[in-house]
């Protein structure tokens, strides 16, 4: 059987077998939903070239399945992302009911993923997109709480960005009559002008939905902080990057080829940039540690979706790096906080505090991770980061490299929160019982950390996939000439190297903390963190030292005109008024026979008057 | 593995000389405030005793790793900084790293020792070291974004991101860049006010505010890291600037002199002025110094 | 570390002398007598001149200032302070309140001699001690240090 066809029949069929057989025992579960993500994750890697192509008719349309460097790119995070959640779901999910229910949907939308990256046409496309938002809806309201606010919220933004996909794919087959991604590439340029506009903005609106971008954000927070923490990591790490997926496409085969492209590549660029620097403020508000990962999330998608736009060699590359970086570190810190949730019942920030000692495996991958999410070498998030400075200030955008830097450096205060939220500050009674998570919880934790920490020094490791990938799509070739293995070029002949920096980073670290560790060793002694100085006063065990509500007032309070709308108002209020309007039109149905009488009355009176000009 | 042992050489002597210049630097100004509140002030020397009897605490305590690593990581920001700023015009007497890093490596650097420092003094548990983070952060990203304007007009109007660059322009050219690009250098300084935490801005570690916030469980030889850590920085942001705005340095006395004259700004300035509160603080980096780096822009985009 | 008897005892010169030079007065004034604080350390009677400077915190702190009385609720809170200060360590006993419990020697609250509760280096003597006598006091505390004695947990 044709190996795309075996992923698929892999996927979907341990699927339901997941369903089925883990009702007669739980380890059956785990069993055959393990085994589900690693055989296609063997019959990705091993069996699937290139190249492959498969071809199915169906009445006069062929749908075409195959697989291109750019879509390989993309599998390395859902397949890697996903077997990594999955192991680290086993352990999750333990004690859990309607297990079934969760890894059904699990796997259909990792495979729905598989299809997206697969898919060659564009009806077998959007098949793929409704099954992954399909699978992913029933996740979000796994827990059944919220269920109108966040779940119908996702529903309907996703459907929005559906129904304008299919719009734009009935105008596409109206015009070439084939559904095709290759004929829609060859033929654009053949449209009318209008259409040429309409077609990608539309297609852009689905992808903008997913991929969270102002003002089509606003389902992204409840459906994050919603949903398991096991599949968040999928969700905000890989599924959110097919709508990154999907606007590379548009952005490189469509409007590359149209002369007013530039406004729509300036207008999303600032979108993005906006939705960098807002969802950057949003984080810093949040209490909850969901809800700040959800709106970190936001804000970088924000960057990706700034290096798409501008589309240069240089700032694709930018994005695509950044990307894969993110499914790293936010899948680690997703996971993260579900080890907190486990182990400690909440993820409030301002209740949870001081883990550090008791769960110090989750703290260094939370550490590393948080590192390399504010952008500081070595740790890899430093190399997305140059990148997308340097290719933007190399192709003019002065401005936005100011927004960008902005939310950068506002992104450090919410890095800090989060880590001093749940592992640094006080130590209070309550958390005493905390042990460290499961090991199955903290290896692929940990996995990710160290991966983000090499692709820091040896970002060439990534960078020759991320080369193919673009040279696939048609950009020149760029080793050698923007990136070596692991030294960084711009385009003006400057350089960073990365290991020599990296590796003096590290001996003076050593030598400090050694240092440090080692003088008076024998003078130097632990205190507990009741043992402070507080002018004198010796706390109480009871007594609530924690300083952990209102962080960072002074720089809400500072940026507080910025924050005053949401945009979640403009939709209510839209929302108001169309149940306005309905509940006006309600009023025909009066219910009394005689209105209906008189209705029917001036119809007819209206069809005599117009006689003329209505039957000629 | 000889170039390895000489750019080892290089490094400790930079640092060496960071730190007696930086910790001179704030013998003089203890003076200087002294002598400006009519008093007569310690000895020059004063920072290096200081920094001897830290060193000499027998007794410590410590709340944690985390507690060990706060000081750890500033001082890698303060080496990786000295190591990558060119310290003299050519690179004879001091060479460094400064061909292997750039101006964008070295604004993130920067950021990275007081976020080190930060969960430093996270581990303790102090109320007052959380809430002097904050308002360190807080200010952060206030004088960030002039800093960074600053920056990248000078990017743009050179084409480059190389500090070795633009001090070899200033060289060919003759002229400071100081003055070819006038609003940034006013930018610069007006970001230099919160790097340093002179008052007005220095609300983050006031003794009398907060017990000095992140300092706060701090003592003997993590203060004599972080005091050391401190003094390198310093001098390695005063040399930036010179580098950047002020033609670099032939020789070590000329390369004191204008670093000397530079700082004196903040010090002065700060020697007379109450403090900021922190919002206040924030919005007056992006009052005027943020317009200052608009104009910055402006001027390298369009002369 | 250092076994040779003559690169100790230069050790210990150089690290006496910057620990005479260098004094961190811990801000902590338990009684009235701290209001003769702010003069010394001020313009007219600087007492920056001779390295003393104030210090936030204990663990900051060389020398803890028992400026006056001290009642017992005090006595408790500092004594903790104390042990929260790094070796080595120094005590000033500040006004008479401390050697015999000067103005409130026959109170029922306060403590009258503080030698018997923590080991004090030096005494400076008045009701309050004038800043002068603030300076002679430190200048005292300097040769305790320079000679290497008064490191009062020894005591």
């Amino acid at each position: 059987m044709n190996t795309i066809y075996l992923l698929f029949t892999v996927l979907f069929g341990g699927a339901i077998l997941t369903f089925l057989l883990g009702k007669l025992s739980r380890i059956l579960y785990y069993i055959v939903f393990l085994l589900t993500m690693a055989a296609a994750v063997f019959v990705f890697y091993a069996q699937i070239r290139i190249g492959d192509t498969v071809n199915i008719n169906v009445d006069d349309m062929q749908l075409q399945w195959g697989l291109t460097a750019f879509g390989w790119l993309f599998s390395l995070m859902v397949l890697g992302l996903g077997l990594l959640a999955a192991i680290y779901s086993i352990a999750y999910m333990k004690g859990k009911d309607r297990l079934g229910y969760f890894y059904l949907h699990f796997l259909i939308s990792i495979g729905a993923m598989l299809g997206i990256l697969l898919s060659r046409d564009l009806v077998s496309f959007f098949i793929f997109w409704e099954i992954m938002t399909w699978a992913s809806y029933f996740i979000v309201v796994y827990s059944g709480k919220d269920v109108q606010k966040t779940g119908i919220r996702y529903i309907l933004f996703s459907a929005i960005g559906a129904y304008a996909m299919l719009m734009a794919i009935v105008i596409i087959y109206g015009q070439t009559n084939s559904i095709s991604i290759d004929d829609l590439a060859v033929n654009y340029s053949t449209f009318s002008t209008s259409l040429q506009i309409w077609i990608p903005l539309l297609l852009i609106t689905a992808f903008a939905v997913k991929s969270a971008l102002m003002p089509l954000h606003v389902w992204a927070p409840g459906a994050y902080a919603n949903s398991p923490m096991a599949y968040t990591a999928v969700f905000s790490g890989a599924l959110s990057k097919m709508g990154i997926y999907g606007m590379v496409i548009v952005f490189v085969t469509l409007i590359a080829n149209l002369p007013q492209g530039v406004i729509i590549r300036d207008i999303i660029a600032w979108l993005g940039a906006i939705t960098a620097v807002m969802g950057t403020f949003w984080a810093i508000a949040q209490d909850d540690a969901k809800k700040l990962l959800a709106y970190s999330s936001i804000g970088q998608l924000g960057y990706i979706i700034v290096g798409v736009a501008i589309g240069t060699s240089f700032a694709m590359m930018a994005a695509l790096f950044m990307a894969i970086m993110h499914a790293l570190f936010k899948g680690a810190l997703f996971m993260a906080v579900g080890a907190v949730e486990r182990q400690a019942g909440t993820t409030d920030l301002t209740e949870v505090t001081g883990l550090i000692r008791k769960m110090p495996w989750t703290f260094i991958a939370s550490l590393i991770s948080i590192i390399a999410l504010a952008g500081i070498p070595p740790v890899g998030g430093f190399v997305g980061k140059w990148m997308l400075y340097e290719s933007l200030i190399s192709s003019d955008h002065y401005l936005l490299v100011i927004l960008i830097f902005f939310a950068s450096t506002a992104g450090f205060l919410y890095c800090y929160k989060f880590l001093f939220g749940f592992f640094l500050g006080q130590e209070e009674k309550e958390w005493e019982h905390v042990k460290e998570a499961p090991v199955m919880m903290v290896v692929p934790m940990m996995l990710m950390a160290v991966m983000a920490l090499i692709l820091g020094v040896f970002p060439g490791i990534l960078l020759k996939p991320v080369d193919v990938a673009m040279q696939s799509m048609g950009y020149a070739e760029t080793y050698g000439h923007l990136w070596s293995m692991s030294v960084l070029f711009n385009e003006w002949g400057n350089q960073v190297m990365l290991e020599p920096l990296f590796y003096a980073i590290i001996i003076v670290f050593m030598v400090f903390l050694v240092f440090l560790v080692l003088k008076g060793m024998k003078g130097t002694r632990y205190v507990t963190t009741k043992d402070i100085s507080t002018s004198g006063e010796i706390p109480l065990e009871h007594e609530n030292l924690t300083f952990k509500g209102n962080f960072f007032q002074p720089f809400l309070r500072a940026v507080d005109p910025v924050m005053k709308r949401q945009i979640m108002t403009y939709y209510r209020q839209i929302g108001d008024g169309l149940e306005a309007f309905f509940d006006f039109i309600r009023r025909v149905y009066s219910g009394n026979g005689q209105t209906y009488a008189i209705y029917v009355m001036i119809f007819l009176v209206i069809l005599l008057l117009l006689k003329d000009s209505l039957f000629g | 593995m000889g170039e390895f042992f000489s750019l080892l050489l290089g490094a400790v002597v930079t640092f060496i000389l960071a730190f007696f210049v930086g910790i001179t630097y704030g013998g003089l100004t203890r003076i200087i405030t002294a002598r400006v509140q009519n008093r007569i002030g310690p000895p020059w020397y004063q920072n290096l005793l200081d920094i001897v009897k830290l060193f000499s605490k027998k007794t410590a305590i410590h709340h944690g790793a985390m507690h060990f690593m706060g000081p750890a990581f500033i001082m890698v920001t303060a080496v990786v900084s000295v190591l990558v700023i060119p310290v003299l015009n050519e690179g004879r007497w001091f060479p460094n790293l400064n061909f292997h890093g750039d101006l964008i490596f070295l604004l993130y650097i920067m950021t990275f020792g007081p976020l080190g420092m930060a969960l430093g003094a996270g581990q303790t548990g102090n109320p007052n070291s959380a809430i002097g983070v904050t308002r360190g952060l807080s200010q952060m990203v206030g004088f960030e974004i002039p800093w960074v304007m600053a920056l990248v007009a000078l990017m743009i109007q050179y084409q480059t991101t190389s500090i070795v660059d633009l001090m070899t322009i200033q060289v060919e050219t003759g002229t400071w860049i100081a003055f070819s690009s006038p609003f940034a250098f006013m930018a610069a300084v007006m970001a230099m006010f919160g790097m340093f935490r002179y008052a007005p801005f220095d609300i983050v570690g006031a003794p009398s505010e907060l017990a000095s916030g992140p300092i706060s469980e701090n003592g003997g030889k993590y203060l004599f890291v972080m005091m050391t850590a401190g003094s390198v920085f310093a001098f390695a942001k005063l040399t930036l600037y010179v580098d950047l705005f002020m033609g670099g340095a032939d020789n070590l006395l000329i390369l004191v002199i204008k670093t000397f004259a530079l700082y004196m700004i903040p010090v002065l300035y700060g020697v007379i002025n109450p403090r900021y509160r922190t919002e206040q603080a924030i919005r007056w980096f992006w009052g005027w110094p943020s317009f200052f780096g608009l104009l910055a822009i402006l001027q390298a985009v369009f002369f | 570390m250092i076994n040779d008897k003559n690169a100790q005892k230069i050790v210990d010169i150089i690290q006496n002398f910057a620990r005479k030079h260098s004094i961190w007065v811990l801000a902590y004034g338990t009684g009235c007598g701290a209001i003769e604080i702010p003069p010394t350390m001020t313009s007219r009677y600087d007492a920056e001149r001779l390295g003393v400077r104030g210090a936030a915190t204990p663990r900051q702190a060389d020398v803890l200032l028992v400026t006056g009385y001290l009642t017992v609720k005090t006595l408790k809170r500092v004594v903790r302070v104390y042990e929260q200060m790094q070796d080595p360590k120094y005590i000033i006993g500040f006004g008479s309140c401390t050697i015999n419990g000067g103005m409130y020697w026959d109170s029922y609250n306060t403590i009258k001699l503080l030698d018997k509760y923590m080991p004090v280096d030096v005494y400076i003597n008045g009701c309050m001690p004038r800043p002068e006598s603030v300076l002679g006091g430190f200048a005292e505390l300097e040769k305790l240090i320079a000679a290497g004695k008064g490191d009062g947990a020894t005591e």
